[in-house]
Order: structure tokens, then sequence, then C-alpha cells
């Protein structure tokens, strides 16, 4: 009730924008705040969804950003952060307002980078509480928080169309939500034609390498886009959030899929690296060192080399369309045999960001 | 009581100015790490700029200025003063009446508790049906959490007498009971929610605003007289309970008071910031160093020494990372040490 009174708002704010276009704006965040947008604003305090705030805004929207939250992009990320930096190498020097995630957020070192508007995540706000939020506000600072943590459609088109309201672009915004509408859409229609698949499927955060049994998830993140595309997650019911399943369990519950999530991490030699900069040749010895696990060779996901690796930093964006796609692809191959999602990373990066996705971000064991 | 030879008493008099001096000196140093705090920060504002905000007011027409002072940096440098004053009274309270230099407020599984508390709060924060704003939520429970444990302790206490050895035992128990609980929580706690619980035990002053202030300022003022009432009876408990006792003192009433008084603060300054660690521990020896065992100047010396450690905390985080500050109770923790063993070896014989 409450997201259609915001769609609501946003899509009149949309309406009227043409006319408008650098007037008085009255815009509805994702925490439900009422936000006036003065003109379109030309400095710009990002505490995250530094690619999404750059694909609605295009190319012109780094020179605007004046300080940012550092260590979700350049520690959490390396690989993408390096690509970025290398398009626009100021980012490197910009000043860091801190993170919010282990409360060195500093609300005085965004105020002194002198923003227009602070566009914040929902999870960034709500660290910082109503006083950190009047505090920036009083400053005379626009604050604006967006999410796609929550990982559902309506708030990513909502947050979508919100950067585009604030930034003065809502006809790509609005071209984007578009863009991942559809793809979420084809993709549903792809699954309830395809008829369930009831294929069993395991996810691992492949970072601790083959020694350790890493984390899966049994709600949230990679187990909410397997419960979204119709897969039998054996963490299910096992595990609260996130943790590791027991080694005996996941050869018991013989799983017909099995996903190693990979990211840029550093100092993890036998991670599986996927992301920017990352090579398939690199990443393939790693995941076949998890297929090599006591009691692995037999499970039927390795035996018919259903194994995938995906980047795990692939969430929680709009370009997260890719990865849903990937793992049903992997549930439904026939639904799915004419999708390729690697290519479709690249197309979308392509058509809305700066930099090319060159690296690994979907693979399959060979 | 006869007269004391004027010799002695002169040599008593020198000693009381003395010491009466250094806790004036050690007032006069946290005045200037004060103002020290109040001129650093990330913003990197110049002095006469912040003269000039702190002279526009809050209500002042450069807004960015204005906010800077009034609304982050003061509130917060009054948060460090109170929390580093409630937990130096906390820890010398705790030590006296457990005549134990080990203990601090922290020592009867005051912050595990208050631990629990926040991350009961930051992980179910939305589930609880509370009528509170948000941000008010982890404070909240993080100060019932501390009531809740206090209580337990107390009632050991009642059933069994508050001898140190009691105190101190049914303490660890609830200390380790709250953190098994709070073992539990970050076990079940997603990544994302983790960090923010592991972040909020370090403890730090960057979200002090002025409701904080004002809670954990009332909770400290109320204390104050409570305090100052027992000043001789404690300073009779550190001769020793046997001698206190034959003095005509109640001293289980007296250690009950304490305790109680010791929870109190301790909950109004971690609650909003944090635990703070090693603040509490360390003030008192400072205090101790300073002025001896009498608490007509231990107590005030123990607050100064408290606060001082905490400013002069926030001061190096805020020069050691330029932009985003180094959480308080880090800093706390990595000169705690230093600072422990400065007081053991400097220490004089006896």
């Amino acid at each position: 009730m409450k997201l259609a009174t915001l769609a609501t708002t946003v899509a009149l704010s949309l309406a009227l924008t043409p006319a408008l276009a650098l007037a008085h704006e009255m815009i509805t965040d994702l925490d439900g705040r009422s936000v006036m947008i003065h003109e379109t604003p030309k400095r710009v305090a990002l505490g995250f969804y530094y690619e999404d705030y750059l694909a609605v805004t295009g190319p012109e929207g780094a020179a605007k950003i004046v300080s940012l939250s550092r260590a979700p992009w350049a520690d959490w990320r390396p690989g993408q952060w390096a690509a970025y930096t290398a398009v626009f190498p100021a980012l490197e020097t910009l000043p860091d307002f801190g993170n919010a995630d282990d409360n060195t957020f500093s609300v005085e070192a965004l105020i002194a980078s002198k923003p227009d508007v602070a566009i914040l995540s929902t999870w960034q706000t709500a660290s910082l509480g109503e006083p950190g939020v009047k505090q920036i506000e009083d400053a005379g600072i626009a604050v604006v928080a967006i999410d796609y943590n929550a990982q559902t459609l309506e708030r990513h088109l909502l947050s979508t169309r919100v950067l585009g309201a604030v930034m003065g672009q809502p006809e790509r915004a609005e071209a984007l939500a578009a863009m991942y509408e559809a793809k979420t859409a084809d993709t549903a229609a792809r699954i309830a034609k395809a008829g369930p698949s009831g294929k069993k499927i395991y996810v691992e955060l492949a970072q601790k390498g083959p020694g350790e049994i890493g984390n899966t998830y049994g709600k949230g993140m990679w187990a909410g886009v397997i419960d979204l595309v119709g897969g039998e997650n054996i963490a299910k019911g096992q595990i609260e959030n996130w943790g590791p399943l027991s080694p005996e369990y996941v050869i018991a519950a013989q799983p017909d899929v099995i996903l190693l999530a990979g990211s840029e991490w550093l100092n993890k030699p036998e991670a599986v690296l996927l992301g920017f900069g990352k090579s398939d040749a690199a990443a393939q010895p790693k995941m076949a060192a998890y297929a090599t696990r006591a009691g692995w060779a037999d499970l039927p996901a390795v035996k018919s080399r259903e194994v995938y690796g995906i980047y795990h930093g692939g969430n929680r964006t709009l370009s997260d369309f890719v990865y849903a796609r990937t793992i049903a692809k992997a549930l439904y191959p026939e639904a799915f045999a004419d999708v390729d999602p690697a290519a479709e990373l690249v197309d979308y990066y392509k058509a809305w960001l700066p930099v090319a996705p060159d690296g690994t971000f979907v693979t399959k064991l060979q | 009581m006869t007269a004391l030879p004027v010799p002695a008493l002169d040599r008593w008099r020198a000693r009381a100015a003395r010491q009466g001096a250094a806790v004036l000196i050690a007032a006069l140093v946290l005045a200037a790490f004060a103002l020290l705090d109040l001129m650093t920060g990330p913003s990197g504002m110049t002095p006469g700029a912040l003269w000039h905000a702190a002279l526009a007011g809050p209500e002042g027409a450069d807004r960015a200025a204005a906010t800077i002072f009034w609304q982050i940096r003061l509130p917060q440098l009054c948060m460090g003063l109170i929390v580093g004053a409630s937990l130096g009274l906390a820890g010398l309270l705790m030590q006296t009446i457990l005549a134990n230099p080990l203990a601090s407020p922290f020592t009867l599984g005051f912050s595990a508790a208050a631990g629990f508390g926040a991350a009961l709060a930051i992980m179910g924060g939305t589930l609880i049906p509370l009528p509170l704003p948000g941000w008010l939520l982890t404070p909240a429970l993080a100060f019932a959490a501390t009531l809740a444990a206090t209580a337990l302790v107390w009632l050991v206490a009642r059933a069994r007498g508050t001898a140190p050895e009691t105190l101190v035992l049914a303490g660890i128990a609830v200390m380790f009971f709250f953190q098994s609980a709070q073992s539990l929580m970050q076990f079940m706690a997603s990544p994302e929610v983790l960090a923010q619980i592991v972040f909020w035990l370090f403890g730090s002053l960057l979200k002090a605003n002025w409701v904080a202030v004002t809670v954990s300022g009332t909770i400290l003022l109320v204390c104050l007289p409570l305090l100052v009432r027992d000043l001789w009876a404690l300073t009779s408990l550190r001769l020793g309970e046997a001698h206190a006792a034959s003095l005509g003192l109640d001293v289980a009433a007296l250690r009950r008071r304490a305790f109680l008084i010791t929870a109190l603060l301790t909950a109004g300054a971690v609650s909003f910031t944090g635990t703070i660690g090693f603040v509490g521990l360390i003030a008192p020896h400072v205090a101790r160093a300073l002025v001896g065992e009498d608490h007509r100047l231990g107590l005030p010396a123990a607050a100064i020494a408290g606060a001082l450690i905490l400013i002069a905390a926030s001061v190096t985080g805020k020069v050691l990372s330029q932009g985003a500050a180094i959480p308080v109770g880090i800093v706390t923790a990595v000169a705690g040490v230093p600072m422990l063993l400065a007081v053991i070896l400097t220490k004089k014989g006896g």
C-alpha cells in the first residue's frame, strides 16, 4: 500500500518532469521521506549503488560526485573500483565520508564536501538514524535514500526512477526501468512455460577454498534469486540467513546444480575469483578443485558438470537480472537455450555504463 | 580524636594541597583537550571559521558550518565528556566495592548485556513493537539489557550477600550468559548485520546527538548527588571491610547502593556509544596515582581522567584518519594498554 502511494508520487512527479525540468520538485524516496529538489544537483555525495547511479546519470554523473563512501566500492569490489578509476581517475582522490557498516560514517566529512544532495542506500540512512539524516538536511543538503538491497522488482524500479528524478534524467531512468522490468518478465514467462524444474541446487560462497565449506544462503541474497527462479535450494529450512551446511548434508542432498559464488577478493589464493579483471582460465582450476571434494565426484551436479561460477558482487544492482537468468538457465536449459547471460551483461554495460565488463562474471565448469 | 602533632598536620595539609592542585591541573588539561576536540574534524575548518560558526549560533547563515559546529562537534564533545566521566566514576566505584584493581564497569557483565541488547535491536529492530523511533531502539534495548544484568547480580547479592567474591562470581556468570546469547545472535545474523553488531561493540562517538547527550547527561547528574552522600563511606571501605565495619558502616548496604549507581552510570554511558573499553579500568588507577585513596578527590579525579582519556582518544582518532574517523573505542583499546603499563610502572612502591 505504501509502495503504491510511493509509486504514484514518483509517477506523478515523472509525468510533470518534462515541463518543470529544473523547477522545484517533490520526490518521495525509498525511506518514504519527501525530498524537495530545487534544481538538478551539481554536487553529489554518493553512498552506495555507484554503478546504478552512473547508469542513470550517464558518464557526466561521475564528475558530479564530490565525496563518497569509499570502502563499499574500493574494498568490497576492488576489481570494479579499478575499472572505474581507470576511466575516472578523479574518483581516487575524492573525500571519503566513511562506511556505515563499520560505524565510521562521518556526517561531518559528508557536509564538508558541500554536496547539493546526498544519495544514500536505505541501510545507510537506517544506520544514521533520524538524527543523522536531520544533521545532513540541516546543513542544507537533500538526503535521498534508494534501495536495491531489497532485491524486489518494485524497489529496483522505484529506486531507478527516484535516481532519474533527482538527477534530471527521467527518460534514461524510465528506459532502464523498462529494460529491467522486461528482462524480469521474460525470465518469469520462460520459467512459467517450462513448468517446475524440480532440480536441487546448492550455492556456496567460494571464498575459503575447497578445504573448508563456505557459507550458503537460506534466505535473501542468492537464496532469494533461487526462490525467484523456482529452484529447490537445499539450504532452505537448514540455514536461517547464511552459514555453512555440514559437508555430509550437502552430499546427502545430492544437488543437481552447484553454484560457486566468486568475487574479486584479495589474498585468497584458493578462492574462485570472478569479476572485473578475472579470467575464466584462472577460475576453472579453482572450480575443479571444489569438484574434487570428498564425495563430490558422485554428485549429480558434478557428474553432469552442472557446476557454475557466478559473480558475488552481482546482486543488488540493476544488472542482477543477468545472474537470475544464469541460474534459471541452469535449471531450465531448454527454456533458456537462446539466452546468453554473459552476452546480456556485456550488452547492458555497453548500453548504460562507461566501462566494459572486462573479466569473468558467469562461467561453467568445463 | 587526639590532635595530630603539628608537623604531621602540616605534611597532611601540604599533601592535600598538592592533590587538589593535581585535580585542578587535570581539569585544565581536559579543558584544553576539549577545545582541541572541537577544533579537529574531517572537514578541516579553520579555527576562525569555527569561531564564526560558534558565534553565529545554531541558526547561523552558513548552514554547513553551523551544523558541523552545533549539531556534530559539540554533541560529540559533550557525549565524550559524559561517557568518559561516567565510565571513570563507575570504574572507581567498582574497584572500591570489589576491592579489586582489575575491576571495571564491565566486570559484572554489563558490557556483555549491553552488547546483547544492541545486537537484538540491530538484528530484529523492526520486529520488536516498541513505540520508539528506529534509531532509539538500539540504545533503549542496550540500556534495558544492562538493567536486566544488574537485576540478576542484584538477586544473587540479596540471597547470598555482597562479599566481593559473591558479586564477582555472580557477575561472571551473568557475563557468560549474555556473551553466549550475544554469540548466538551473531551466529544467526547475516554478514551485513554481523558487521554492524561487531562495530557497535567497538564504541564510537560519531552518532552523538543532543537527545543522547540529554539522556546520558541526566543519568550522570542524577548519580552525582547520590555519590556525594557516600564519599566518606567509600573512602572508609578502602581501608578494608573489617575496618569499615568497625567504624559503624553498613558495608553490605553501601555495596548495593554503589553497585546500582555503577550499573546506571554504565548503562547511560554505553547505550548510545557502544562499549568503549579500558576507560573505566584505567581512569581509577590514574585518579589514585594523582590523589590517593580519598574519594572526596578520587571521584572527581576519576571522572576527569575518564573524560580526558576519551577526549584524547577522540582527538587522536580524528587526527590519524582525516576522512572517516576511527571509532573512538578502538583508539582507547589500543592506547589503553601502554597507559595501563605506564600507571603500573610509575606506581610508587606499596
